[in-house]
């Protein structure tokens, strides 16, 4: 899910980019730095989208560096366990397969798909129904939902299952 | 990092099958078995014998066995609930999976629907376009990715129009995550609201005829797009 949010960060600036730009040169740090980082509480920082407020910046000893606190609204994205997604399939293996909702990657383990669909190896694997009705393979888009997840720095992964009542194939790339 | 520990716990579920087996049969052979295997290392001169009777029995595979039965004996509950997340969607489980969203994020946090983030990131990318002489400040991937699968996910071109829809829900005590779900989902008939978003469930005499109507004019709002 995607959110709106107000953020804080203290941004250390060295002196050569003060002046009448040091505001401009400040944003542009932010984007550099926080843009495309990911953190547990706050997924994705996916955008910065305005400044809310820069603190008198406090100078550290010993070096010239300035430190300015600096508030500023940026869109985040974050899945939540028990949300629903829908996501496009990346990769299928006999293990379950990958699939990718934005920035997100969801693994799908074979476990968590309904237990009429069988894995059938080939050039494009894929899970299918045992009356080839449905077909799960690469590009497919799936309605999953997510029952976890794990953050690191620049990348969030979760555990999403299609064994329940109103998930799975939505849109089948070889019918389509 | 409890989440990691949870986002993980799926992967293990088949390596805790294959498990299974090894601490139930410890346990059915000897009861004492998990607490003595614990003080193994503590106490390994009083209990030499017994040590290398199950020694013998789980050598091969005693490191994975200590954890594996500590996790299901010893913190029995986790063991269990593990399982059952793995198995709430499937089978009804009494406390199914439940989206708790404004527990998770922090006050200040607006919730957004598709269609809302992809207005917003449509923006900033038309400016981005303009701000672009510095060479250094450039959108990062996950930009590109993010705004791609909102374009998709957006069901609706009025934002305003579905948010003054879902927000009618508020006053039934749909929270603001669970209506971004709804309009993230569109879904089509009220057992697929219920059946997804279970933490609505406990309100489902109440809501059901209030959630007809939403769902009755967002069918509307995207027939006149």
């Amino acid at each position: 899910m995607f959110f709106h949010i107000v953020l804080e960060r203290n941004m250390q600036l060295h002196p050569r980019y003060f002046g009448r730009n040091l505001r401009d040169n400040l944003v542009s740090k932010l984007m550099k730095d926080v843009e495309g980082t990911c953190s547990g509480r706050h997924g994705f920082v996916v955008a910065i989208t305005g400044i809310e407020n820069i603190g008198k910046g406090l100078i550290r000893d010993g070096t010239g560096f300035v430190t300015f606190p600096v508030k500023y609204q940026c869109v985040v994205f974050r899945p939540f366990k028990g949300e629903i997604l829908e996501a496009v399939v990346t990769m299928v293996n006999k293990m379950g397969f990958f699939a990718e909702a934005g920035p997100v990657q969801i693994f799908v383990s074979n476990h968590l798909i309904p237990d009429d669909m069988e894995f059938q190896s080939g050039d494009m694997p894929n899970y299918t129904t045992s009356d080839g009705s449905v077909k799960i393979q690469k590009d497919s888009e799936v309605r999953l939902k997510i029952i976890g997840t794990r953050v690191d720095a620049t990348e969030i992964f979760c555990i999403g299952t299609i064994k329940d009542d109103f998930l799975g194939v939505i849109n089948d790339p070889a019918t389509a | 990092m409890e989440k990691g520990g949870k986002g993980y716990s799926l992967p293990s579920k088949g390596l805790k099958s294959s498990l299974k087996s090894t601490p139930a049969n410890d346990a059915s052979i000897k009861g004492k078995d998990d607490s003595s295997a614990k003080s193994k290392r503590g106490r390994k001169v009083q209990f030499n014998s017994e040590a290398d009777k199950f020694d013998f029995l789980s050598k091969s595979n005693g490191k994975l066995d200590a954890p594996a039965a500590k996790g299901n004996l010893s913190k029995g509950g986790k063991g269990d609930r593990i399982s059952n997340i793995g198995k709430a969607p499937s089978t009804k489980e009494p406390q199914p999976l439940e989206l708790k969203v404004e527990q998770e994020i922090p006050k200040n946090a607006k919730c957004l629907m598709h269609c809302e983030a992809s207005q917003i990131l449509h923006g900033i990318q038309g400016q981005m376009v303009l701000l672009s002489r510095d060479p250094t400040v450039k959108l990062p991937v996950s930009f590109d990715k993010a705004l791609h699968y909102a374009k998709t996910g957006a069901r609706y071109t009025n934002p305003q129009s579905v948010r003054q829809v879902l927000e009618s829900l508020k006053k039934h005590g749909v929270s603001d995550g669970e209506i971004c779900v709804l309009a993230n989902v569109c879904p089509e008939s009220v057992d697929e609201v219920f059946a997804l978003i279970p933490s609505l469930k406990s309100k489902k005499n109440m809501l059901t005829e209030p959630v007809k109507g939403v769902l009755d004019e967002l069918a509307n709002l995207k027939q006149q797009e």
